[in-house]
């Protein structure tokens, strides 16, 4: 083995790191461990500075690891890979340990601080010893796309990869495209006619030749992996074959049914309907009773299963502005109607809405608000002296008394639900759930299109509640990333895969069916299992699970693991009796 | 006289520390190609059948012994005086039998404590009266003189452990044959491998040459003994949830206990890159419970008998685990 020369270099953060670790008396300390050509501490490791300071001394010291303590790797380690690689060496020679969030962030005891950052960084120091030069890996990319929903999401992504002279195949679960933006009338809160937009893109899509529609198509089972994907749909009773590079899903929403909310009354009181249903009624043109009488009292109630323990903690996100958008309708419609706004908080966000809030308010609708937490709004049955079809009794919280409201006809805003579809289609395409079952983008916040499964993009509201601008900013993100991989024409994948020692694999097939990814297969030729490199993430589950040590997870090595491990003992132990 | 006779004989010594005395016995199981051993070998010390003291030992040159098979474990001031001995006087050093490789059977002792073993022996066990109490002594004076013992230790250590070792020879008793084979390779002159080989036994886990039929279909929901299953003798111990050390386990005792129609447990130590084959064989052995529900897991896990004995059976001082830190518990 070549001579193991070590660069550690410990940073401040400013004063994030410094205030609470010695990074000084870090950098000294370390400096005599074994290996460690030079050790330094610098106020900004991750600044240009600082990775130059990285550059120069594996140029000057002939360094061929390095070592930086300072914050998370999920954050930096990329920075400093690159600047390895700037300075020649390989990417993976390179160990961050945390001395941020793990130690200076989380301590109040300067001097235990300190030890514990020692101890830390003496386990990157061994482990580093141990790393071995990995060579990045390319696929080809299959510049087909796979959309899955066509909603206005996958209308959008469709049209966006289509245009740009790439195979689309759409495929669409019932019978037409559109998804609930087809169903709405017009949109809050600017009042476009969604039929007008719809159509439009729908003859678009049905008329560009880079676009296959496939209707009453759902997809099974899926094959391959990023760049290399397969399915098989069925067309006409005939089997097809897809084969594409990458897959959006966008599948949207499902809208909450809101008979389990007993207050309600609905599926018993025929006029209790739901905001779905009334967007039905504005669409024909009409709005009226079940029996066909025009409404002289109409009520919105705002929350209906959303914010709401019971049913789902989250904000729906789109039922407030559209209740306004439906008072605004009803008055337009039918000028004399009493309109009731029950709400729980307005939370109409975004562009207009808080205009069309206070446009709504001048337009002789009554504003009442109820407490979720001290019961729901009850509807019943008026009685033959009434002069309405229905009550609805509620604690009105600004007044605080006990009131009555006459009603002929109540809307319920139902909450936004995943897609019933959402699960199944989960475990097709690997990608993550949250609690809610709405799909998980790979990060919240710098990467909200792309999944956890790598080829896999997410878009609409299938993601999340969203309204329509917001779906069809995400479908054009998603498509931009689909594109750009494509023109691209491959991608690296990950290099720290597991593989397999085929002098020590014994056959016993005891990984095969933990790889989460079914990255193995088993050779019954050689009787040895062989790992598929491209499927693999590198999770190490096969890893820590081959009882006869045969399969290494590169770069999670059992020896990088325990020199680490080491590492933070001695060190601790080391330092404990001093 | 053939010319082979000419050669100087090698001189060899078999000794055994804390052993049951099977891996000498596995030396004599070579039955009468011990003719071909004595015809190229000298016997210089071996104490289950000749009557060579240690003074003898004490009096050879350094290095005089051409090749010592130490079995056995170091459990006692004499165990490691006798392995610290034979090193110096021997040019190779093989760690013979599991308990001199890992510890073996007498290592399991490391789940307790010296104290808690003189106790159970010397007090407690049903057989035994000791009002005293009296318990072993090092040292005892008597009008003729003083009397010693070896001090018996807290831990049970490997050979490795306590003196510098050539190679391991692994098994509870290596496989004769194998032994053969090692043997002749010496006197031939083969090219030895690297020193801290493990010789006389194969690369590969038990599986490779076992003949029961295996699939990936490995989901214990019930974990037996095997007096417990009408075995089929022709499927994987494991995947009629018998738990058998095969995978974690090199070959080279030609499937010994499988053929017997018992599992694999172990002795053959492990393969090499896996330095805890009980650590190694529990997390494998974890993902084949076929439940993702914590108590139905629990549930499940507690039908393992003797989880520390089935693992370790072979390996606990040689293991990472080492041995039971805290012994009250
Ligand atoms: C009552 C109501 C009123 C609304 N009003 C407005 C408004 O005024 N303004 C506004 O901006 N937004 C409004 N929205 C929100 C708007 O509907 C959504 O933002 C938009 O529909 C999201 O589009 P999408 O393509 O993501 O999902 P969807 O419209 O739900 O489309 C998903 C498509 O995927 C299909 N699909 C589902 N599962 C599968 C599968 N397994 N395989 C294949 N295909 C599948 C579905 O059939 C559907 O066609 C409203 C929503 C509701 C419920
Ligand atoms: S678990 Fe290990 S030894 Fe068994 S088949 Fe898989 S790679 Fe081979
Ligand atoms: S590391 Fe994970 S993803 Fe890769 S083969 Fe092993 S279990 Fe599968
Ligand atoms: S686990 Fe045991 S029974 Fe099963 S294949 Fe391996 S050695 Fe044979």
């Amino acid at each position: 083995m070549e001579e193991v020369r070590i660069g550690v270099y410990v940073c401040w953060c400013g004063n994030n790191i410094a205030k609470m670790v010695d990074v000084q008396d870090v950098a000294m300390e370390v400096e005599t461990l074994p290996n460690v050509v030079i050790a330094r501490d610098y106020k900004y490791m991750c600044s240009d500075p600082g990775q130059d300071l990285i550059i120069s001394d594996i140029k000057k010291h002939r360094l061929n690891r390095v070592v930086v303590s300072a914050c998370s790797p999920r954050i930096h380690e990329l920075t400093f890979r690159k600047a390895l690689e700037h300075a020649g060496l390989n990417p993976y020679m390179f160990e961050m340990a945390n001395i941020r969030e793990h130690v200076s962030w989380v301590h109040n005891d300067r001097e235990e601080a300190t030890r514990k950052a020692k101890s830390l960084v003496a386990a990157a120091i061994n482990r580093v010893c141990w790393h071995e030069s990995l060579e990045k890996r390319s696929v080809e990319i299959n510049p087909a796309t796979l959309i899955i929903g066509g909603g206005i999401s996958g209308i959008t992504a469709a049209l966006e990869i289509a245009d740009a002279g790439k195979q689309v195949y759409l495929v669409e679960k019932s019978a037409q495209l559109g998804g609930f933006a087809s169903k709405m009338c017009l949109t809050s809160p600017f009042m476009y006619s969604t039929t007008q937009m719809i159509r439009a893109k729908i003859n678009k899509v049905m008329n560009n030749p880079n676009i296959q529609v496939l209707l009453n198509t759902q997809i099974e089972e899926l094959s391959g992996y990023l760049g290399n994907f397969t399915t098989t749909v069925s067309e006409d009773g005939r089997d097809l074959e897809l084969k594409f590079g990458n897959i959006i899903v966008t599948i949207g929403l499902k809208a909450f049914d809101p008979s389990v909310i007993e207050n309600y009354k609905y599926g018993i009181l025929p006029d209790v309907v739901t905001s779905l249903e009334f967007e039905g009624m504005l669409k024909a043109g009409k709005i009226e009773t079940r029996d066909g009488r025009i409404p002289r009292h109409v009520a919105v109630i705002h929350c209906v299963g959303s914010r709401n323990a019971t049913y789902h903690d989250y904000c729906s996100r789109l039922c407030c502005k559209n209740a306004l958008k439906y008072a605004n309708m009803v008055r337009a419609a039918i000028p004399g109607a009493n309109i009731f706004e029950m709400y729980a908080d307005m939370r109409a966000m975004g562009n207009g809405c808080e205009e069309l809030y206070s446009v709504t308010s001048k337009k002789n609708v009554m504003f009442l608000m109820f407490d979720q937490h001290n019961g729901l709004p009850e509807i019943r049955k008026a009685g033959p002296k009434d002069n309405c079809d229905m009550i609805i009794e509620l604690d009105e919280k600004l007044s605080g008394e006990r009131i009555e409201v006459p009603a002929d006809l109540v809307i319920l805003m139902v909450a936004i639900e995943a897609h019933e579809e959402a699960k199944r289609l989960a475990q097709v395409t690997g990608v993550s759930m949250c609690g809610n079952q709405f799909f998980i983008e790979r990060h919240p916040k710098l990467d909200p299109v792309a999944t956890t499964t790598d080829g896999v993009y997410v878009a609409g509201s299938c993601q999340a509640p969203k309204d329509i601008p917001d779906s069809v900013a995400q479908a054009r993100a998603a498509a931009a990333r689909v594109l750009c991989t494509i023109s691209k024409g491959n991608v690296e994948v990950e290099v720290t895969t597991a593989e397999v020692n085929e002098d020590r694999c014994c056959g016993c097939q005891t990984c095969i069916s933990v790889c989460p990814y079914t990255a193995i297969t088993f050779d019954e030729e050689k009787s040895v299992s062989v790992v598929n490199e491209v499927l693999c993430k590198g999770c190490g589950t096969c890893g820590s699970t081959c009882p006869t040590g045969a399969i290494r997870a590169q770069h999670f090595t059992d020896l990088q693991i325990l020199s680490q491990i080491d590492g933070l003992l001695e060190k601790s132990m080391e330092l404990k009796e001093v | 006289m053939s010319k082979e006779n000419s050669k100087p004989k090698l001189k060899m010594a078999v000794y055994w520390g804390a052993a049951c005395g099977g891996c000498c016995v596995s030396v004599l199981d070579v039955h009468e190609k011990l003719f071909d051993v004595t015809a190229n070998a000298d016997l210089v010390f071996w104490p289950i059948a000749l009557d060579t003291k240690y003074a003898d030992v004490e009096a050879m040159e350094d290095d005089y012994i051409d090749i010592t098979l130490f079995n056995g474990a170091v459990r006692n001031s004499e165990n490691e005086h006798m392995a610290k001995l034979l090193r110096q006087k021997t040019r190779i050093l093989v760690a013979y039998g599991s308990c001199a490789h890992m510890g073996g059977i007498p290592g399991l002792g490391n789940f307790s404590s010296k104290e808690a073993i003189l106790k159970q022996v010397y007090l407690e066990s049903s057989s035994t009266i000791n009002p005293g109490p009296v318990y072993p002594e090092t040292r005892h004076e008597v009008k003729e003189g003083v009397l010693s013992l070896p001090e018996f230790y807290n831990d049970v250590r490997t050979l490795d452990q306590t003196v510098d070792v050539d190679y391991y020879m692994p098994g509870c008793p290596p496989q004769t044959e194998r032994l053969l084979e090692v043997f002749m390779a010496i006197v031939n002159g083969s090219e030895l491998p690297p020193k801290g080989s493990v010789i006389g036994a194969l690369d590969k886990g038990q599986c490779d040459e076992c003949e029961r039929k295996k699939s990936d279909n490995k989901h214990i929901r019930e974990f037996k003994r095997p007096f417990e299953i009408e075995d089929d003798g022709e499927t994987c111990f494991l995947e009629q949830g018998i738990i058998c050390m095969g995978p974690a386990t090199r070959g080279g005792c030609g499937c010994r206990c499988i053929e017997g129609n018992a599992p694999c447990r172990g002795c053959y130590g492990p393969p090499d890159d896996v330095p805890d084959p009980g650590a190694k064989m529990m997390s494998a052995v974890a993902t084949m419970i076929d439940s993702d529900d914590p108590d139905e897991i629990e549930e499940i896990v507690s039908q393992i008998a003797d989880p520390a004995g089935t693992f370790y059976r072979f390996s606990l001082p040689g293991s990472i685990l080492r041995r039971k830190i805290n012994t009250d518990i």
